[in-house]
């Protein structure tokens, strides 16, 4: 079963961790990439670039509208992506209380579609 | 240079035979598995240039015995592991066997690599793709397209298995007597998980994903050749082949899915329903009856039936009966209720999904609610059909089948 996991942040957040702790922080974060990779579950972890780079597309007379996104707005945004592949709901609810700050900051854990269905 | 279908053919079939005969002579598993993919490669790019060698086998064997050497060599910190085997090892066993010596007792060394790579001790995910690798003799790669993750994520996924099976104590020996029915029935497990995921993800597009359905087949086909008398491989071999018969009725061209109902018959493949029916109806005579025995007799009066209104609904709902007791699971009380619908009403089988429905683990599930949502359907009650599809179509979990379920939440609101 594929999963996708989010993170929330803002500027302000992370301006917030001394910056003496800060290597240690994203070595925690480093450190849990590496351990789920290891065991096949983690298929990827991405950290997405600052939300001043998040455009919003659309699309006028065929071609391609873009605008900085309203998203901007809201007070955090997506901070960084990550997809799992585990054999059961419980096994990555058990990953997503596992990431480094979870204990402060909730994940979130959205269960990805299958591409095709059982039988009907 | 291509590899034909053939040799790719005679290359997985001789692939468990290969790694049995390393992991014989010289054990450590993991090492005699990594030797034998590369002795496939090697023949892979080898054969069709210079041709197939008189004994394929031995070719093999004597190739990945010579991969395994090197290996071993390469590493500095292994040398004294080299020096033991090496002084183990007669010097006539590092030379290929003659042509025509025919190794002894493969059939049931390639059954204990079976029970090793379905080990319990490893997930089923790790058992799934040992299975694919040393016995179905798959590379990562075609695995890893098979599940759609990419091919470093299954390689940890083998190399983690392979790790596991070296430090878990999981021996490369047959199981006990006393634990065998049980190590059978984890091996069918698997067998049936990889049936089950080629037939929910394949669309028969992707040319470089391996029909997992296909392999599961084969590879159940080959379980049943090296244990005849077991039943339970019987029916489910032929479970696999009586679905797989209606794989080309079951979608339309835009991919979405058919029901079973309204599914044009004349698309299914009557040589596999013929095979399957033939199985199942000898091991249902022969021996212990089982949970695929029972599945595959169902799914047998479903493929043997002209229509939907001429299939026999009492003997399904008999065999439900049957398998409710022998395999008690709140998704077969469920199936059974579809049967009870049939036979004794939409009321009737309402009543039935309103209890399964206090089941904690099932008062969610899509299937509940898209179960009950077709009787309240067939009973007329329009709107609470309605309502119960669109929560149906908000829990299902692939999405063929949550557009399959709001398509008719909608259809039934223009009513």
């Amino acid at each position: 079963m594929k999963y996708l996991m989010l993170t929330y942040g803002n500027q302000e957040k992370w301006d917030a961790i001394p910056a003496d702790t800060f290597p240690q922080e994203i070595a925690k974060q480093d450190a849990f990439n590496k351990k789920y990779a290891q065991t096949g579950e983690l298929i990827g972890a991405y950290g997405l670039a600052d939300a001043v780079n998040a455009k919003l597309v659309g699309r006028k007379d065929g071609m391609p509208a873009v605008t900085d996104g309203p998203y901007l707005e809201t007070k955090e945004y997506i901070a960084s992506l990550y997809l799992l592949d585990v054999e059961s709901h419980e096994r990555a609810l058990e990953i997503a209380a596992d990431m480094p700050w979870a204990d402060q900051e909730p994940v979130e854990l959205w269960p990805i579609l299958h591409e095709a269905a059982t039988d009907l | 240079m291509t590899v034909d279908a053939e040799m790719e053919g005679l290359l997985r079939d001789l692939a468990p035979q290969v790694l049995t005969a390393l992991v014989r002579r010289y054990g450590q598993f993991d090492l005699c598995e990594d030797a034998t993919q590369e002795a496939l490669l090697a023949a892979a790019t080898q054969w069709p240039a210079e041709g197939m060698p008189q004994n394929p086998r031995s070719w093999l064997v004597t190739v990945a015995s010579r991969r395994l050497m090197d290996q071993i060599r390469s590493e500095h910190s292994r040398r004294l592991r080299e020096d033991s085997i090496l002084a183990a090892t007669p010097q006539s066993e590092l030379l290929g066997r003659p042509a025509d010596a025919e190794a002894p007792a493969d059939r049931d060394d390639s059954l204990t690599l079976l029970f090793l790579c379905c080990h319990p001790s490893l997930s089923p995910p790790s058992q799934i793709a040992m299975t694919l690798r040393a016995v179905g003799g798959l590379s990562t790669a075609q695995i890893a397209a098979a599940f759609l993750v990419p091919e470093a994520t299954m390689a940890q996924r083998i190399s983690r298995a392979k790790q596991s099976i070296r430090n878990g104590g999981a021996r490369f020996a047959m199981p006990t007597a006393g634990e065998l029915g049980e190590r059978i029935r984890a091996v069918l497990h698997v067998l049936y998980l990889i049936f089950n995921e080629g037939y929910t993800t394949t669309d028969g597009s992707d040319l470089t994903a391996p029909q997992l359905s296909g392999e599961a087949i084969r590879l159940t086909r080959w379980l049943l050749r090296l244990l005849p008398s077991d039943a339970e491989v019987a029916g489910l071999l032929a479970l696999m082949l009586l679905t797989d018969a209606r794989w080309a009725a079951r979608t339309r061209p835009d991919g979405s899915l058919i029901p079973l109902a309204e599914q044009d018959r004349a698309l299914w493949d009557q040589t596999a329903i013929a095979e399957g029916a033939s199985l199942v109806t000898e091991a249902l005579k022969n021996g212990r009856v089982g949970p695929y025995q029972l599945q595959a007799a169902i799914a047998a009066v479903h493929d043997e039936a002209p229509d939907v209104e001429a299939t026999d609904w009492p003997q399904i709902l008999g065999l439900y009966d049957l398998l409710e007791r022998i395999a008690p699971n709140p998704m077969v009380s469920l199936n059974r209720a579809v049967a009870v619908a049939r036979v004794h009403g939409p009321a009737a089988a309402l009543e039935l999904v309103d209890s399964l429905a206090a089941d904690g683990r099932m008062t969610n599930h899509h299937r509940l609610l898209a179960t009950r949502a077709h009787l309240l359907e067939q009973l007329g009650d329009h709107a609470a059909s309605a309502e119960s599809y669109r929560a149906a179509a908000r829990r299902a979990t692939s999405l063929p089948e949550r557009r399959h379920l709001a398509a008719r939440a909608a259809r039934l609101a223009c009513t």
